[in-house]
């Protein structure tokens, strides 16, 4: 029995961010040509360090948020897009192409707004629903919210079909495709990055601030409590954080599936269930993760009967999906799926 | 000894359904109460009531303070809650469940302290789990785990334990074992213990006095000798029952069957 001490946790996230970084690196090598090795250009070490780097950052984002629903939901099939937040996102991301939408807004307001913080405000708003609708007197019960969030990003999917069939004028490159299964977006602006990464970065934080409470809190409501845990706050402080980082992740790379599913699983076969270790250590298997899957559609698409870049969530999706199941059939005894 | 615990008036209704009536009870500190009534009778509500989980009506005094005024984590420092059936997870270890004991006293980040871990350990030792410590829960027995989350009450180092039947699921000689160990700790290190049981003998034997619940009112109170009688047993549980009392030993209560 080992105590969880400054040094410990000091050394799970160093161990956490040495273990990314030399995928991070590995991943930096692989080129869009298909060819292995360091980059003889400077602009393209610069253009591929960044993609890494975006990867990871979103990567991180939806393994923590993934950490964070699944203990504070008691739900280990939890997912950040649960509570509406990457149907949110791509509505809104969508509406702010619609040419009668950039009409009816000022043009300076749409100088200075992206598609990227479109999205985020809709997965923002998209969340506040889901919360607003399922509290009842400020508390919010794990299962409404899980019905709630369902309902809405139904809602959110029919808004999207309605107004794509209504409109057919949509643009197409970075159009509502990038919003339905998401990619890595090197055309972002270093403000657009910075501004995600700031958020995840001090979400990150929070987050481990929080993981004792909310290893407390997977214990359920009356066990919480009587642990001095004050449940119904941590579970709203422990949502909106989580779902803004979602909101960062989608809003610049629209929704990667199995990510924020998968990571936190993995990190209990290698540390257990204990919050305050598996969230460094899931976060940095998200951020490798999703380096890992990039770097995978950027040698795919040098084979000639590929021959196009996937978006990222395709692959993640296609291989989350059944390595998922082969995870569970493999660890029926060791993965719970009773919540508790 | 001073009252830890001072309840009066208290009364909880979920909608127009009334639970608790005017409940009032004292807890002093080196005693075992027993909480005996019929499903359905109101203790795990007055047990959840305590703890501050419910909006309730009336005055709950803990340590001489109003439960209003307590803040969660200093009020987990002092009473240590046992619900009927703890949540668990297949996969924890059983120094893992101990070591949530601790968690009121954890600091930023959930950050133990060496205190932790010596508190731990004695639990450990004092329940005979020091050799089952990285044992998974699904891997012991029931009466092995129920020992355990009793450690992660033991663990919180509490001045007072609620107790929601800690013999469910227990065989008769596990409940025996359990009885005995909290009757050990309630005379040898003073914690007060309220327990919400089924077992009118079993209560009978180790608590110190009884309270009964009837429609969520306290139709009696005192020690079980005296409170155990069988007109106000068939009042409150509806069956008859026959209470054999022996010299100097507990009443033995068993329902007529015939």
């Amino acid at each position: 029995m080992t105590r969880w001490s400054p040094t410990r946790a000091i050394l799970t996230i160093a161990l956490s961010l040495a273990a990314w970084l030399i995928v991070a690196v590995a991943c930096t090598l692989v080129g869009s040509s298909g060819v292995i090795g360091w980059p003889t250009e400077q602009f393209i070490a610069i253009a591929r360090r960044e993609r890494v780097l975006l990867a990871s950052l979103v990567g991180a984002a939806l393994a923590s948020a993934g950490v964070v629903y699944q203990a504070i939901l008691r739900n280990p099939l939890a997912d950040p897009y649960l509570l509406g937040a990457s149907t949110g996102a791509s509505l809104s991301a969508y509406l702010w192409q619609c040419s009668f939408t950039t009409t009816l807004l000022a043009s300076a307001t749409a100088q200075v707004l992206s598609q990227q913080t479109a999205a985020f405000v809709g997965a923002c708003v998209s969340v506040a629903i889901v919360l607003v609708l399922a509290s009842s007197r400020g508390r919010l019960e794990p299962i409404t919210l899980l019905l709630v969030g369902v309902i809405v990003n139904a809602v959110n999917a029919s808004v999207f079909l309605l107004v794509n069939s209504l409109s057919r004028e949509m643009p197409g490159s970075g159009g509502p495709l990038a919003f339905l299964v998401g990619g890595i977006n090197p055309n972002l602006t270093p403000q657009q990055f910075r501004a995600a990464a700031a958020l995840v970065a001090a979400a990150l934080v929070a987050m481990l601030y929080l993981s004792g409470q909310l290893n407390v809190a997977a214990l359920g409501e009356s066990e919480s409590q009587s642990l001095g845990v004050h449940i119904q706050r941590l579970r709203w402080v422990a949502l909106i954080i989580g779902s803004l980082v979602t909101a960062a992740a989608v809003s610049v790379s629209g929704p990667i599936g199995f990510i924020g599913l998968v990571c936190p699983h993995l990190g209990r076969l290698i540390v257990g269930g204990d919050t305050r270790r598996l969230l460094p250590v899931a976060t940095a298997i998200g951020a490798a993760l999703l380096c890992l899957a990039d770097a995978a559609t950027r040698l795919l698409a040098a084979q000639p009967s590929v021959g196009t870049a996937l978006p990222v969530g395709v692959l993640t999706s296609m291989l989350g999906g059944p390595f998922f199941l082969l995870l569970l059939w493999r660890n029926r005894r060791r993965i719970n799926l009773g919540g508790g | 000894m001073d009252a830890i615990l001072r309840v009066n008036g208290l009364g909880f209704a979920y909608d127009a359904a009334e639970v608790l009536r005017d409940v009032g009870l004292e807890l002093r500190g080196g005693e075992l109460l027993a909480l005996l009534g019929p499903n359905g009778s109101g203790k795990s509500t007055l047990i959840r009531a305590l703890l501050g989980m419910l909006r309730t009506r009336g005055t709950i005094v803990w340590l001489g303070r109003d439960l209003r005024r307590w803040r969660r984590r200093e009020l987990a420092r002092q009473v240590a809650y046992l619900p009927q059936s703890p949540a668990w997870e297949p996969q924890q270890t059983v120094g893992d469940v101990l070591k949530l004991g601790r968690a009121p006293y954890w600091g930023p980040f959930g950050i133990e302290s060496e205190d932790d871990l010596r508190i731990v350990r004695e639990v450990a030792d004092l329940l005979e789990l020091g050799k089952l410590l990285q044992r998974r829960l699904d891997e012991i027995s029931g009466g092995q785990r129920q020992r355990v989350f009793l450690g992660r009450a033991l663990a919180q180092r509490p001045r007072a334990m609620l107790l929601d039947e800690p013999g469910t699921f227990l065989d008769l000689r596990h409940q025996v074992y359990v009885l005995r160990l909290l009757r050990e700790l309630v005379t040898e290190q003073g914690i007060a213990v309220l327990m919400a049981s089924h077992d009118l003998t079993l209560s009978a034997a180790f608590a110190d006095r009884v309270l009964v619940l009837h429609e969520g009112r306290v139709v009696a109170a005192g020690p079980a000798a005296q409170v155990l009688e069988p007109g106000l047993l068939q009042q409150v549980y509806g069956v008859p029952m026959h209470v054999l009392h022996r010299p100097g030993g507990p009443p033995i209560v068993v329902p007529d069957v015939s």
